[in-house]
């Protein structure tokens, strides 16, 4: 097989959920931030779950990661 | 652009950053990640030791600081699972000062954070796991704790049993992820331009890793909130 078809494919399999989860969690903490300018009183508690969802939104990126390094291990 | 023994290096980053066996004892192969592992814990567990001793009515010193952790962990398991939620502080806080000291272990020159490796990650993922289902047993008996399986019916139970089987494996990785994408971002800066350019991403690292802590304790407590509500 061709090599540098293989890199593009990993390549591939990392961007995609990237850009994926950079949209989700720009518009979670925008809207998150909204929230907190609108009621200061309660941004703790919106900045905890703020983290929180930025967090569950990340892991998928992350399996993404590990998937694309066991398959560049593959190479 | 680049030379060519730099492309090389470039495609040896990685083995910069995986575990390398260290010693065999029997059938055992003790891997640099443990002996990290080990370094660290003797340096936690004696700190620790000759910190707590001699507390005074009068905070002062580095038992002020102490206490401001204290009633961080503490304020966080109010918030997840109000007061009652203080018995499981010895769980909690101990997870999250062991893989903060973990994270931040990078700074040290020539060691290798144990949580870049998987094996550590899955080793707490599967630990935190395990406690949570111990608490909810321990907590609810072993009737209640079957039973929750089959709810709302019991059509659902693969279901339910597939959800309590992801958390470890989610929580490994998100660990595992965060910490290896920054060390492995961070060294292949410092193999393209070695001077200023990583500074700010490990300064990153240092807000990654408390995050990271954070994270994994907020989950954890959720998820016993979750395990041991009634």
């Amino acid at each position: 097989m061709d090599q540098g078809v293989a890199f593009i494919a990993v390549a591939i399999t990392i961007v995609v959920p990237a850009i994926a989860s950079a949209i989700a969690q720009g518009w979670t903490a925008s809207t998150a931030m909204q929230g907190m300018a609108r009621q200061p009183e309660a941004a703790s508690n919106i900045r905890s779950s703020l983290l929180l969802s930025l967090a569950m939104i990340e892991a998928l990126t992350l399996f993404a990661l590990v998937i694309a390094l066991l398959l560049w291990s593959k190479l | 652009m680049f030379g060519a023994e730099k492309i090389q290096e470039l495609a040896n980053v990685i083995s910069h950053l995986t575990r390398q066996p260290m010693f065999q004892i029997g059938p055992v192969v003790v891997t640099s990640t443990v002996v990290n592992t080990w370094i660290i814990m003797l340096v936690l567990f004696i700190a620790v030791f000759f910190l707590t001793r001699r507390f005074q009515k009068q905070p002062r010193g580095v038992q002020t600081f102490l206490e401001i952790a204290l009633e961080f962990i503490n304020s966080l398991i109010d918030d997840g699972m109000g007061r009652t939620g203080r018995v499981y502080l010895p769980l909690v806080g101990s997870l999250f000062i062991m893989i903060l000291v973990f994270n931040l272990s990078w700074f040290i020159p020539g060691m290798v954070p144990p949580t870049t490796d998987i094996m550590t990650t899955a080793a707490l993922g599967v630990t935190s796991i395990i406690m949570i289902q111990a608490a909810a047993i321990q907590k609810k008996g072993i009737r209640e704790y079957l039973h929750h399986f089959c709810t709302p019916m019991p059509l659902l139970l693969p279901m339910n049993i597939v959800e309590e089987l992801v958390k470890p494996f989610s929580l490994a990785i998100r660990l595992f992820g965060n910490m290896f994408g920054e060390k492995l971002i961070t060294n292949i800066l410092f193999i393209l331009v070695p001077v200023l350019v990583p500074t700010p991403v490990m300064l990153l690292g240092v807000l990654m890793g408390a995050i990271q802590a954070y994270i994994f304790s907020m989950l954890m407590i959720t998820y016993l909130a979750e395990a041991t509500h009634d």
